[in-house]
């Protein structure tokens, strides 16, 4: 106790900024911890939306247009890719793997083009990252030279998401109804949704995997 | 001469028609739409409907249920009451009855066409047509490239040949020419019947008139918002209105040219007879537009079962029971989803 006394008066400052670090971080995580049950729960009602209104498409259009028979089984290039970043660098308590999508991309000439949409702020812990694409579909031809060009900053226009929109819908036909439209935008609400819960929960386990490693060293020392 | 069929309808279709008001009277009530929608589990909508005329098709149906089993085991009971009356039935009244079915051909072989376009096995799509649109060579659709193979290798023996003539092209088969093909077709169908209505003549040509001119003028409606903002031309949409109904010509020039809900509105609050079906939806919405609509299809089919001696009561008949394995299939959504207070958002009661 005299000597905590004797630290504490050598270095007032020094042990108040370590329980305001520790606090910081117990705030962080709280709120990671919020945010993130509150996306759980903005999910589950996106999901449930969408399939209401996949079942009110079906009521307005017939059983048989709407049907999992008629979904493309032909090979095709992939709508929407998933990306993982994962830092390699420093000690795997600072590791923060990062969730990227990039929806609606298009392929022209063999070459892509990306619309890179970071769904949510992503913390950058590390200057090296390693980039890992998961295509949902055998997107590369091996008989051709593919070129990715991954653009962070541009965005493919809103007539191109419509008309690519439109492409995947068109599976049930090219009239299909408003509501069947509706339960694409809240699945794709519930993609984006999916993903910044991905990051969300990535920053979250960081953030508590810091305050255990600070509790325990505070206990040792 | 109309007027006259007391004197000598009964002597052919008396039966029948006898038959079609029985099983009119087996068409579920309002009370039992409410024990329906206070069910928790498909497996209660199964206990409740073992009551009903449902009963005998669902009772070996092992559980879990799923939603599209209600569906074709509803559906499976419309197809055998049509089948015991088309084998019973004798010309005209056969004739009319197999005209009945022509819809569900199209979409049978829409279904096909597109399933094998996205590399689907046969097979399954087969399980998928509706058994009232089911004819011999209907597997033989997976081999045609374009609709001339189409017309030539399958369809041009089938009831719907007469209908290809405005469709036939060699060009491939896409899901935007697929998805013309099947409104022409739809459109030469409903033209077709409804001359043939028109020959019939007496209270079957009026009745049946009405009815087909509502169809079509609904048909107008929905193709106009469904195409909203895609990639269909003007003159493509309105290649695809019916030639007749109450929207027919003035009203078709003014939906091919709507390009929101709105000006739809306000093209069809212009007729009095749609008047009150927009009245029931607020401005820019169109989720309720599909209930007004079979609202007041449902009203115009009750109506028919008013007069006697005619064969509109059939096709009522075989409209009424669609609406309600729509309703049996939307209250099954809806309870499998957890969405019970949205039940009565889609459920149309018929009495």
């Amino acid at each position: 106790m005299e000597e905590d006394d004797r630290c504490s008066s050598s270095n007032p400052g020094g042990i108040g900024q370590e329980e305001e670090d520790e606090d910081g971080k117990v705030l962080r995580f709280l709120d990671s911890l919020d945010t993130y049950l509150t996306l759980l729960d903005s999910l589950s009602s996106t999901l449930r939306q969408g399939w209401f209104e996949v079942a009110s498409a079906r009521h307005s259009m017939g059983s048989s247009r709407i049907s999992s028979v008629l979904l493309d089984q032909k090979v095709q290039s992939a709508a929407t890719t998933f990306q993982v970043r994962k830092s390699i660098h420093g000690s795997p308590s600072e590791s923060c793997p990062s969730f990227a999508i990039s929806k609606w991309a298009s392929s022209r000439d063999g070459k892509c083009s990306f619309g890179e949409l970071e769904v949510s702020h992503v913390r950058k812990t590390s200057k090296n990252s390693e980039l890992r694409h998961r295509g949902s579909s055998n997107f590369y031809d091996t008989t051709e030279e593919h070129d990715l060009t991954i653009n962070a900053s541009s965005s493919i226009s809103d007539s191109n998401v419509h008309q690519e929109r439109s492409k995947s819908l068109s599976v049930f036909g090219t009239l299909v109804s408003p509501r069947l439209r509706a339960a694409q935008v809240s699945f794709e609400t519930a993609l984006d949704a999916i993903v910044e819960i991905a990051n969300i929960r990535s920053s979250m386990l960081s953030a508590f995997t810091q305050l255990q490693q600070q509790m325990k060293e505070k206990d040792l020392s | 001469m109309y007027g006259f069929e007391a004197l000598t309808f009964n002597i052919h279709g008396g039966y029948l028609e006898a038959i079609v008001r029985g099983h009119r009277s087996g068409l579920l009530t309002a009370s039992d739409y409410n024990n329906l929608c206070q069910c928790e589990t498909l497996d209660d909508i199964k206990m409740h409907l073992s009551a009903t005329e449902y009963g005998p098709y669902l009772q070996n149906e092992p559980s879990p249920l799923h939603t599209t089993t209600v569906v074709e085991k509803c559906t499976l009971k419309l197809v055998d009451e049509y089948k015991h009356m088309l084998c019973q039935a004798t010309e005209p009244l056969s004739t009319f009855l197999e005209y009945i079915t022509y819809g569900y051909m199209i979409d049978n072989v829409v279904l096909i066409v597109t399933g094998t376009l996205h590399e689907r096995d046969v097979q399954e799509l087969l399980e998928k047509c509706h058994p009232l649109g089911m004819f011999d060579s209907i597997a033989t659709l997976a081999v045609a490239q374009n609709m001339r193979e189409l017309y030539r290798l399958v369809l041009v023996d089938t009831p719907l040949a007469p209908y290809f003539s405005e469709c036939i092209t060699s060009e491939d088969l896409d899901d935007m020419n697929i998805e013309i093909m099947r409104n022409t077709l739809y459109k030469a169908y409903l033209e077709d019947f409804y001359n043939f209505c028109q020959k019939l003549g007496g209270a079957t040509s009026e009745i049946m008139s009405d009815l087909l001119a509502f169809e079509a003028d609904r048909r107008a409606v929905n193709i106009t918002i469904n195409s909203i903002g895609t990639e269909l031309t003007r003159d493509d949409r309105r290649k695809l209105y019916s030639n007749f109904g109450l929207l027919y010509p003035y009203g078709h020039e003014e939906l091919a040219i709507s390009e929101d809900i709105d000006q739809v509105r306000a093209v069809m609050e212009k007729y009095p007879p749609y008047q009150s079906i927009f009245a029931k939806i607020s401005y820019g919405e169109s989720q309720m537009l599909d209930k007004a609509f079979y609202e007041e299809e449902v009203k115009r089919l009750c109506l028919a079962f008013e007069q006697q001696f005619h064969y509109a009561v059939f096709f009522a008949y075989m409209r009424l029971r669609e609406q309600e394995i729509r309703n049996l299939m939307w209250i099954s959504e809806c309870v499998a989803q957890n969405q019970k207070s949205r039940i009565h958002d889609s459920v149309v009661f018929i009495f």
